[in-house]
């Protein structure tokens, strides 16, 4: 028999305070290897100390999380060879040059960087030899992000962590990022990503986490988390007609005309076409609910 | 062992202006204070100056006072004159303060979040401090030496220190340097910024230094100098011909490692936020 690979991430009831404030509180989470996972929140929800408590860059007040079976904690290397990570802020030296802080980072990574990828991560950023040979403090906030990448992704890890990935990043070198994105997870590699980009997030990840004011509130798919938000559907008819008194329970009438409906419906649509039989339907558009209505929803209403 | 090297050698890497700058500078003054030495010697003057020198200033500097008053005293006032002492603590506390700094810039994200154990971080800070010392020591001895030997008056007429006299305040005011290097690093390893960290480890410096410096002469402030680190650096004696007191150097090299062990336990134990 095979033994079973460990999840590259698992969280169990951990908790983070400073005093009377709880940055984190009783997390849960596993996450399968070769899974690309958004970890989504607002500012200060607590995903960047959850982020590095997997690092041992924080401690944690209560709970424990492994990387593919470490401890983080009291087998931190182990755990730690196995991750490349981007942070949501690159505090570097800005007197050296970008190829010397990758050097550097090799040198105390401990696992072989791969010229020939090094090099194909260059290209893809668009990071000329030129541009590797000047001082960091002459690189632009986008340029520093194509570093900070590179330094993540160049010693082939099996996990990556990726704070707030794109940001600062223009939308040219977005879209390398997601084919690199996308390389690395046929690769079978994994990824832990924060992100405000809901798009972004839509595009790339398989899963999702929300997490508000330290707890997690949501642990889905994208595709499922897609359908806890309402769809917006608009009905155009060939003649006046009126809203019926009775609607079922999931419907609410956005707006009203004579010949127009808008509607929001929570759940399947498999009750519209009976409802629409007797009407003279001349067009149906239905919107398909974003990522972004779910979040809303769930910091406005703080839906459980 | 190479990701020790590693470190060490960025960490040199970045402060080899301020070393190289530190090192010319200090090595200039050394020669500077050998021909002030030639001329007060030229002027037969060190009788004068001794005049000139107020009661309580002899009271402080004790029966040393004699012995500084000479061509060999002045050419060692290169290794206690309190600039030359300020300026080579400052230099120990900026370097060991680095590590705070690092958190505060973000730099040590990128190094710890890779499979290396934090105190690594404070080793290579260790020994960045013994070979900072090592060095501006070194330029020290190089340059009261070339001053000597290219410029100084003839041994035939006046007293040089000898070189085990240079080595052996050297060695004092090296292990003054990494005493307070451990202090810094402790208080820096426990602290959120490298701000406070420099101001409570030189805020505390210059009060020991007064601490001793006072107490030498005001019998009240004697009961609590032997507290002072300072008390432990004694030149003059090594000047007037005492032999080394060891027992001034297993107490500096002490707090020094008392300083490093809590840097060590510290930074082990803290979150790294900035």
């Amino acid at each position: 028999m095979v033994p079973q690979e460990p999840p590259a991430i698992s969280i169990r009831a951990l908790t983070k305070r400073y005093g009377s404030l709880v940055a984190l509180s009783n997390l849960n989470l596993e996450i399968a290897p070769g899974e690309i996972f958004g970890f989504l929140g607002l500012n200060g929800a607590g995903k960047t100390t959850a982020i590095r408590i997997l690092l041992d860059l924080l401690r944690p007040t209560s709970g424990s999380a492994d990387i593919f079976g470490h401890d983080c904690q009291t087998d931190g290397l182990k755990a730690r060879a196995r991750i490349g990570y981007l942070p949501g802020e690159l505090g570097v030296y800005s007197d050296l040059t970008g190829r010397e802080l990758l050097h550097f980072l090799e040198r105390v990574g401990g696992s072989p960087v791969d010229k020939g990828y090094q090099r194909e991560l260059f290209a893809r950023f668009e990071l000329s030899d030129r541009d590797l040979s000047r001082k960091l403090r002459e690189y632009s906030t986008g340029m520093k992000r194509k570093v900070g990448l590179i330094q993540a992704f160049q010693a082939n890890p099996d996990l990556l962590i990726l704070d707030e990935p794109t940001e600062g990043l223009d939308p040219l070198m977005q879209e390398s990022f997601y084919n690199v994105l996308a390389d690395v997870k046929r690769r079978g590699r994994t990824v832990f990503m924060s992100s405000h980009v809901l798009p972004e997030v839509e595009r790339v990840c398989d899963r999702i986490a929300l997490l508000r004011k330290g707890e997690l509130v949501l642990v889905s798919s994208v595709e499922e988390a897609r359908k806890l938000a309402s769809r917006r559907v608009q009905i155009s008819f060939a003649r006046p007609v009126q809203v019926p008194a009775q609607l079922p329970e999931s419907y609410d009438v956005i707006e009203s005309h004579a010949h127009n409906w808008v509607l929001s419906v929570r759940g399947p649509l498999g009750s519209l076409p009976s409802l629409l039989a007797s009407y003279p339907v001349s067009d149906l558009k239905v919107e398909e609910a974003r990522l972004e209505d779910v979040l809303v929803k769930y910091y406005r209403d703080g839906a459980q | 062992m190479k990701v020790l090297a590693a470190l060490v050698l960025q960490a040199l890497r970045r402060t080899r202006r301020l070393l190289i700058v530190a090192c010319i500078l200090l090595a200039g003054f050394q020669v500077a204070l050998i021909l002030q030495a030639n001329s007060v010697q030229a002027n037969e003057s060190f009788a004068q100056m001794g005049n000139l020198v107020p009661d309580f200033v002899r009271d402080v500097m004790g029966s040393a006072f004699a012995a500084f008053l000479t061509y060999r005293g002045i050419v060692c006032l290169g290794y206690f004159h309190p600039a030359v002492m300020g300026a080579l603590i400052a230099v120990s506390i900026a370097l060991a303060t680095v590590p705070v700094m690092e958190i505060e810039n973000g730099f040590i994200d990128l190094v710890l979040a890779r499979p290396l154990a934090r105190p690594w971080i404070i080793t290579r800070s260790i020994i960045v401090a013994f070979v900072s010392t090592l060095l501006l020591l070194a330029a020290m001895c190089a340059g009261t030496g070339f001053g000597l030997n290219a410029l100084g008056l003839s041994e035939k007429d006046v007293t040089w220190p000898s070189a085990s006299l240079i080595a052996q305040i050297a060695l004092n005011l090296g292990l003054l340097m990494l005493c307070w290097s451990g202090i810094a690093m402790a208080v820096g390893c426990a602290v959120q910024r490298r701000g406070t960290a420099g101001a409570i480890a030189g805020l505390t410096a210059l009060t020991a230094f007064l601490t001793d410096y006072v107490g030498r002469a005001w019998k009240p402030l004697q009961t609590v100098a032997w507290l002072s680190p300072f008390r432990y650096y004694a030149p003059f004696d090594l000047v007037m011909g005492d032999p080394v007191a060891w027992k001034d150097l297993i107490v500096l090299a002490g707090v020094a490692v008392a300083g490093y062990s809590l840097a060590y336990y510290f930074y082990s134990r803290r979150d790294i936020s900035h």
